[in-house]
């Protein structure tokens, strides 16, 4: 890699007042939190790269930066001005700091010139005659397009990757002292990346400094003069250039901090395959992806690892009869195969589905905890024809003793337990279904470790009952100590498969970010 | 994918549907009624005019941003004006700007209250609309009689060589001309399109919502004036007559409910289509007691087939 442009940037400057000095920056939402120490400084004229595993900081350490969020301490520097923080985006903009943000921004119905423009005035002052606006947009959009869309034309009318070049040009129109690009080149194609890069390099030679978020291994080897590393909402290192190796990074990224405990799930209880129980050929998890082949086993637990938002969810709510883009989902039950084609014959088939959002999606928050377990299996409650609260009761009693539920009466409102048992509730609820495939969606997501524990040997308990689990899980511990397989998804299909033996926290970690060297 | 050009202007001048309608509609009434009032027509048309264009600004803001005071407001307005501004001697023209700034204080608050409180806009101003209601029927507990010689009577008749009614319009019109020379239109509309992206991109979402109410109270102000020139009295009774109508006429004029889509001029011919389909109805000979019906059907209609000729082919989940 030619690192000529260092000397070029003047990165090696020393005593130069850094652009941006982050220092000791937390942040809570709530119990949980999401940045516990944040530390690092940008120089002028430096690409700098911050990584981090899935919920280790970065897009509220984006957000704190940009001004949509008020960080609880700490303080933040740009250009010599120190500062406790933003107090809005405009503050944040006014500070010379723009960000281009991981979901794409744009307003669909104006057009590219105004949203490209979109900000940049005051509440009725116009900053720009329409002449210049119209010079300086054609010639950003000429820099990073090769074939630009007409500044009258509707940002709703362009595709993904024309959109986003749109969002990153808002953010160098406003000539920022610091430009942050939160997972900006994921939606680009590959062209406009690399035009991107070239622009990048020549705003960093007259002296930005750039933040880049990016979880793409070869683009940091390719840009980034330094690499910050979050872990757990904490800022653990900075890296100098070429100072660093892959194995450091992921090692850094996922520090040595074992979550499951090995005993709960000993060697022993690992269990052979059984038959076929559900038979997935050519799915494809979004319209343009590539097509996935996955057989379920009964008696398996599936793992579905990666970086957040690369097609795993998708997925898995495919698997549940939950919208796949062509492609299909059988259920095998010996010589019965059903095709899964909504959720209401997938519950038939027994396929029992546990979403991700357990507020959103799960809860019915007004209700009891017996009412919230025994709502979807209802009939068996039935006695002459009327249902019966006892009977209810009594089949919860059962699940109660086995995951292990605690909480004063069955009949007390479910917002009075803690998230690790509602999730208990809920799995309950599918488990008295009979499932004979259970789809659990981040199921260990904010609950504590001895919930968590409870589950996995639950878990293991019942896939030796022959019970078939597929589970999507942002832990790599449960990974690697619970799943017989896992599936890694990048960019909307199975970039790598592991078996319970081969499967090693760096090598799963490396596959998340698509390095073919360790994953090999 | 590419749209056909006349999808393209349907979509990107969404009132074009309401226009024709309006035309059609325009036809059947002179062929219907061979003694069409043009001058009457005209002057009965404005208030409702004027009432659907003060709708339109808080819409197209978005988060459902349905100002159901305006018609209330635009009846304290008309009552401040003939009770209390003229027998102070403030009953010239210096009068209009005064109860559009009160008009436009209503709307302030409605939006503050929206802001501040993170309440549903409906919920807000249907609030207010109680309040305002009740308020006129305080000041007026009887119909105000203005004085025949007001100038306001010339907005429903000639205002020198002009028809009066065409001047009222255009007050709404002209003030939403200049504020498309300023910023503010483009932040309404990035507002109303994308309110995350706005907020992001630096523009204060707050301050245009805000002023998004406050200038529909200021076109309701003027209203009231408008609707007093042509009935010459001040009526708290009317409080409630506008005020679905102009939602009505709103939707069909192809400002979308979901905010950053159409402009007033689509209230305005929204209102032409509504005000055209009541006195084509008016003419026939269906029993009066179906007329209501007959309209609401009318009503769903057209804003049905508007939605269907004017739909965004090439919207796409983002």
């Amino acid at each position: 890699m030619d690192r000529a442009r260092a000397s070029l940037t003047g990165t090696s400057t020393s005593g130069e007042r850094p652009i941006l000095i982050v220092s000791s920056i937390r942040k809570a939402f709530g119990p949980t939190r999401a940045v516990r120490d944040a530390s690092f400084d940008v120089r002028r004229g430096e690409i700098h790269a911050l990584m981090g595993e899935n919920g280790s900081g970065k897009s509220t350490l984006v957000k704190i930066l940009s001004g949509v969020h008020v960080p609880d301490s700490g303080t933040i520097t740009v250009g010599g001005a120190e500062r406790w923080s933003f107090t809005s985006p405009n503050d944040a903009l006014g500070a010379g700091v723009a960000t281009v943000f991981q979901e794409v921004l744009a307003a669909p119905n104006l057009t590219v010139l105004d949203n490209l423009w979109l900000g940049a005035d005051g509440l009725f002052r116009t900053v720009q005659g329409r002449r210049e606006r119209q010079r300086l947009a054609k010639s950003v959009l000429a820099e990073l397009l090769e074939n630009p869309p007409e500044l009258d034309a509707l940002v709703g009318d362009l595709d993904l990757s024309d959109r986003q070049a749109c969002a990153i040009a808002r953010a160098m129109l406003r000539n920022p002292l610091l430009l942050v690009l939160d997972e900006a080149t994921s939606a680009l194609d590959f062209d406009t990346r690399t035009r991107l890069f070239a622009m990048l390099r020549a705003r960093v030679a007259d002296g930005v400094g750039i933040i880049l978020i990016t979880h793409r291994m070869d683009e940091v080897r390719e840009i980034a003069d330094r690499v910050t590393v979050l872990r757990a909402g904490e800022t653990v290192d900075t890296l100098d250039g070429d100072a660093w190796t892959i194995e450091e990074l992921v090692r850094l990224m996922t520090g040595d901090a074992h979550l499951v405990d090995t005993a709960a799930t000993p060697e022993a209880t690992r269990r052979t395959p059984g038959a076929p129980v559900l038979e997935v050929r050519d799915l494809r998890v979004a319209a343009d992806s590539s097509p996935v082949d996955f057989t379920l086993h009964a008696g398996e637990i599936v793992g579905l690892a990666g970086l957040e938002g690369q097609g795993q969810d998708a997925f898995l709510r495919a698997l549940a009869g939950r919208g796949a883009n062509g492609g299909s989902v059988v259920r095998v039950a010996g010589d019965v195969r059903t095709p899964l084609s909504s959720p209401s014959v997938s519950h038939r088939a027994g396929v029992a589905y546990v979403p991700r959002e357990r507020r959103a999606e799960s809860i019915f928050d007004w209700m009891s905890i017996v009412d919230n377990f025994a709502t979807p299996t209802l009939t068996a409650d039935r006695r002459g024809g009327l249902l019966s609260g006892r009977a209810a009761s009594e089949r919860f009693a059962e699940y109660r003793a086995l995951l292990r539920i605690k909480l004063g009466k069955p009949s007390d409102g479910i917002t009075t337990l803690s998230g690790g048992n509602q999730q208990k509730v809920i799995i309950a609820r599918w488990l008295a279904a009979s499932p004979h495939v259970l789809l659990l969606n981040d199921p260990t997501r904010g609950i504590d470790i001895g919930a968590k524990r409870d589950l996995y040997a639950l878990l293991a308990e019942l896939a030796a009952k022959g019970l078939a689990v597929v589970m999507l899980s942002t832990e790599v511990d449960e990974h690697l100590e619970l799943m017989d397989r896992v599936l890694v998804f990048s960019d909307y299909r199975v970039s790598a498969e592991f078996t319970h033996r081969d499967v090693s926290r760096e090598a799963l970690v490396a596959s998340f970010f698509g390095d073919e060297q360790v994953t090999a | 994918m590419m749209t056909s050009v006349p999808a393209r202007i349907l979509r990107k001048h969404t009132f074009i549907f309401a226009l024709g309608l309006s035309v059609v509609l325009l036809l059947v009434n002179v062929l219907i009624q061979p003694t069409f009032g043009w001058a009457s027509q005209l002057a009965s048309f404005a208030p409702l005019a004027l009432v659907a264009m003060a709708s339109a600004p808080s819409i197209i803001s978005g988060r459902g941003g349905i100002d159901i005071s305006i018609g209330p407001v635009m009846t304290l307005c008309a009552i401040v004006f003939v009770g209390y501004l003229a027998p102070a001697g403030l009953g010239g023209i210096e009068a209009l700007p005064l109860v559009m700034l009160l008009g436009g204080a209503i709307g302030t608050l409605n939006g503050l209250i929206i802001i501040w409180l993170r309440l549903a806009p409906i919920v807000v101003t249907l609030g207010m609309y109680f309040i305002v209601i009740g308020i006129n029927l305080k000041l007026a507990p009887s119909p105000l009689r203005l004085d025949d010689t007001s100038w306001a009577t010339s907005l429903a008749g000639m205002v020198g060589p002009l028809p009066g009614p065409l001047v009222s319009i255009s007050i709404p019109l002209v003030i939403w001309g200049l504020l498309g020379l300023t910023a503010f239109r483009r932040n309404l509309y990035a507002v109303g399109g994308n309110d995350a992206t706005a907020f992001t991109a630096g523009v204060n979402v707050s301050a245009v919502r805000v002023l998004a109410f406050a200038i529909g109270g200021v076109f309701a102000g003027a209203a009231g004036v408008v609707l007093v020139g042509l009935v010459r009295t001040a009526d708290a009774s009317s409080s409630t007559a506008y005020t679905l109508v102009a939602i009505a006429a709103v939707a069909l004029g192809g400002i979308s409910l979901a905010g950053g889509a159409g402009g007033i001029i689509g209230g305005l011919f929204g209102a032409l289509a509504i005000f055209l389909v009541q006195s084509v109805l008016a003419d026939t000979d269906l029993p009066q007691t179906w007329l209501p019906a007959v309209y609401g059907a009318l009503l769903i209609a057209s804003v049905t087939v508007g939605a269907i000729v004017s739909r965004d082919h090439t919207r796409r989940k983002q």
